[in-house]
């Protein structure tokens, strides 16, 4: 029953992961670029949520009304200022720029915010849970699941059948072919990052909402969620999904064996399926 | 028709890297001698700074010319500095001759980080090096025999009076440079020298003309990595103690990608400027703490997005006078 637990309570931790790998899929998927300032970006979401529930009467749907415009914007700036400058077949610039960007961003964090952990103010739905068969579920772990589901099969659903999604798969087999037969990739790797950091929005409030958010938390969140696209298999938006509930259950299991182990549970299994199945759980078969 | 000349040889130094290397003779005689002369803050700095250099000199090595960009050198920091302090303390062995044992760590830890990470693309393989180096921080802070969270202290350095300590820091400081900036300069300079910068320059093309892209890469992981720790050791050392949170410090990597990227990337001059500038930046704004390393932040994405060579590359465009030559030139002579 304990070990069941784990895994449950692992699976819903998972959700959240999700929502931090859903964006860093789709980003690399287009463009093969590897923001390092993701989870920077996610932690200046959070608090900018945070600063504005103390100044805004908003509740929790507010917050992510308001939130998720914030989100797009500050995808549309990143990718206009920095990455647009920087997609190309050699990686550095890329890494190097948003390694830097994710220096500026943490410490720019720490002059405005201090180094103090904060959260939303507790509006009930944090600490509320409900029991089935003995094993108790928190409801907001489990709306953020719900909510990484929806996303996940709704960001699928888009790549799969709409005009965007089939111009965004063409940029990313072969951008100047793509581009030859009338798909602007400027715009396509423009929506993709915007999508990207609009889901990190949403991620933003429930993270703000389910724990405490600091300015340093940003380089956790980033080697989830690539551990989560990795462990699924690059390029596919389902493994990246079941990557995190790898992750997550790995996790949870390592946190009730010792809570010294729990995070290096999930960096452990993120290693063995490195030197088992390198290509990723959900890749298909070449 | 006759030949236009007689005589052709191939000239490799130039009046600059004539005077470049008088300069490293006079600063390696000068660091030996500091005991003598100089404080022992001023050691420290030049203990500290020698550092800097040699973990500089080792990204470089990697990102510059392996096109193996990693973020987790700090890993190969860590374990060599641990297997120093369990060599020295735990089993009595003489500190200054563990530190040359405790290299065998880095080199053990690089050889199946590389093995497993290699499948990894370029930025993957970046964040790959950086799980490792998480994953080994906190293994190191569960295991009871290195004292777990808490860290290790070298007692045993007591048994030195503080003038023989130094004596020993400055000459395993000048083999350290030696080791990593000579040695850079030297493999540079050989027959793997040319195939690097091929690799540097296009992988692909590179491994057509018959360079071993994948051999090469492992060789240069694992020597970055036994330099890493070198350094590790010798700053850890000096430290007198050490924990997984400071071993381990992600910061180590941010400086190295400051100290290359500023300096100028793919140049052994580069990440020398680059560490004089990281090192009196920190001397000089330190201070302002988070302040400051916005500005370091900014300063590298905006060197990464307009400026690649950075300021050896500026340095370059005024006049190619390099410190540590590499290429070869030929030069064709009249004799008659």
């Amino acid at each position: 029953m304990q070990w069941l637990d784990a895994i449950i309570q692992g699976v819903l931790l998972g959700g959240m992961y999700a929502q931090y790998a859903l964006g860093m899929a789709l980003m690399f998927g287009v463009m093969r670029i590897v923001n390092i300032a993701h989870g920077d970006v996610m932690i200046l979401l959070s608090l900018i949520v945070i600063s504005l529930a103390g100044v805004l009467p908003l509740g929790n749907i507010g917050l992510i009304v308001v939130i998720v415009p914030i989100a797009v914007l500050l995808g549309w700036v990143l990718q206009k200022f920095i990455l647009n400058k920087v997609v190309g077949a050699d990686p550095l610039p890329s890494l190097i720029a948003t390694f830097g960007l994710s220096i500026a961003l943490q410490n720019l964090m720490l002059e405005v915010w201090s180094a103090d952990t904060r959260s939303l103010p507790n509006s009930g739905i944090a600490s509320a849970s409900f029991e089935i068969g003995g094993i108790y579920l928190g409801v907001l772990p489990v709306l953020v699941l719900m909510c990484a589901v929806v996303l996940t099969g709704g960001l699928d659903a888009v790549l799969r059948y709409s005009r965007f999604g089939r111009g965004l798969r063409a940029a990313a087999a072969d951008t100047e072919a793509a581009a030859m037969t009338g798909v602007d990739p400027k715009r396509i790797y423009a929506i993709a990052t915007a999508i990207a950091v609009a889901i990190l929005g949403l991620a933003a409030v429930f993270a703000a909402l389910r724990a405490t958010v600091s300015p340093s938390d940003g380089s956790a969140q980033l080697i989830y969620a690539f551990e989560a696209v990795i462990i699924g298999g690059m390029g596919s938006l389902w493994g990246a999904f079941l990557g995190a509930m790898v992750l997550g259950v790995a996790q949870a299991i390592g946190l009730r064996i010792d809570p010294g182990l729990g995070i290096l549970f999930g960096h452990l299994v993120f290693l063995a399926v490195l030197a088992t199945r390198p290509e990723g759980i959900m890749a298909r078969k070449k | 028709m006759t030949q236009p000349f007689q005589h052709a040889r191939v000239v490799r130094a130039t009046p600059s890297s004539r005077i470049a290397m008088s300069l490293c003779v006079i600063v390696l005689v000068g660091l030996v001698t500091m005991p003598w002369w100089a404080s022992s803050g001023n050691i420290r700095w030049a203990i500290e700074l020698s550092c800097y250099l040699a973990i500089a000199q080792m990204w470089n090595l990697l990102a510059g010319y392996a096109g193996l960009v990693s973020v987790g050198q700090q890993a190969f920091i860590g374990v060599a500095g641990y297997m120093l302090f369990v060599l020295a303390q735990n089993f009595g062995l003489n500190p200054f001759v563990a530190v040359i044992l405790s290299l065998i760590a880095p080199a053990v830890l690089a050889v199946p980080t590389y093995l497993l990470l290699r499948r990894l693309d370029g930025p993957y393989f970046a964040i790959g090096t950086w799980v490792v180096a998480e994953a080994v921080r906190l293994t190191t802070s569960n295991i009871d025999y290195l004292n777990a969270g808490a860290g290790l202290t070298l007692r045993v350095m007591t048994q030195y009076s503080q003038h023989e300590r130094e004596i020993a820091f400055v000459l395993l400081c000048a083999l350290l440079l030696v080791a990593t900036i000579g040695g850079s300069y030297w493999l540079l300079r050989s027959r793997v020298g040319l195939a690097l910068t091929a690799m540097r320059d296009n992988p692909i093309a590179a491994a057509s003309q018959g360079v071993n892209v994948g051999q090469l890469r492992f060789l240069i992981f694992v020597a970055a990595a036994v330099g890493t720790g070198f350094a590790g050791a010798i700053y850890y050392m000096a430290q007198l103690r050490i924990t997984p949170a400071a071993g381990f410090d992600p910061f180590w990597a941010s400086m190295s990608i400051f100290i290359v990227m500023v300096g100028g990337i793919g140049a052994i001059e580069g990440a020398i400027v680059g560490a004089l500038i990281y090192f009196f930046a920190d001397r000089l704004f330190g201070e302002y703490g988070s302040a400051y390393l916005i500005v370091l932040g900014l300063l590298t994405l905006i060197i990464a997005l307009y400026a690649r060579g950075g300021v050896w590359g500026l340095l370059k465009k005024l006049g190619d006078h390099p410190w540590f030559p590499v290429q070869r030139k030929l030069v064709l002579e009249d004799k008659r």
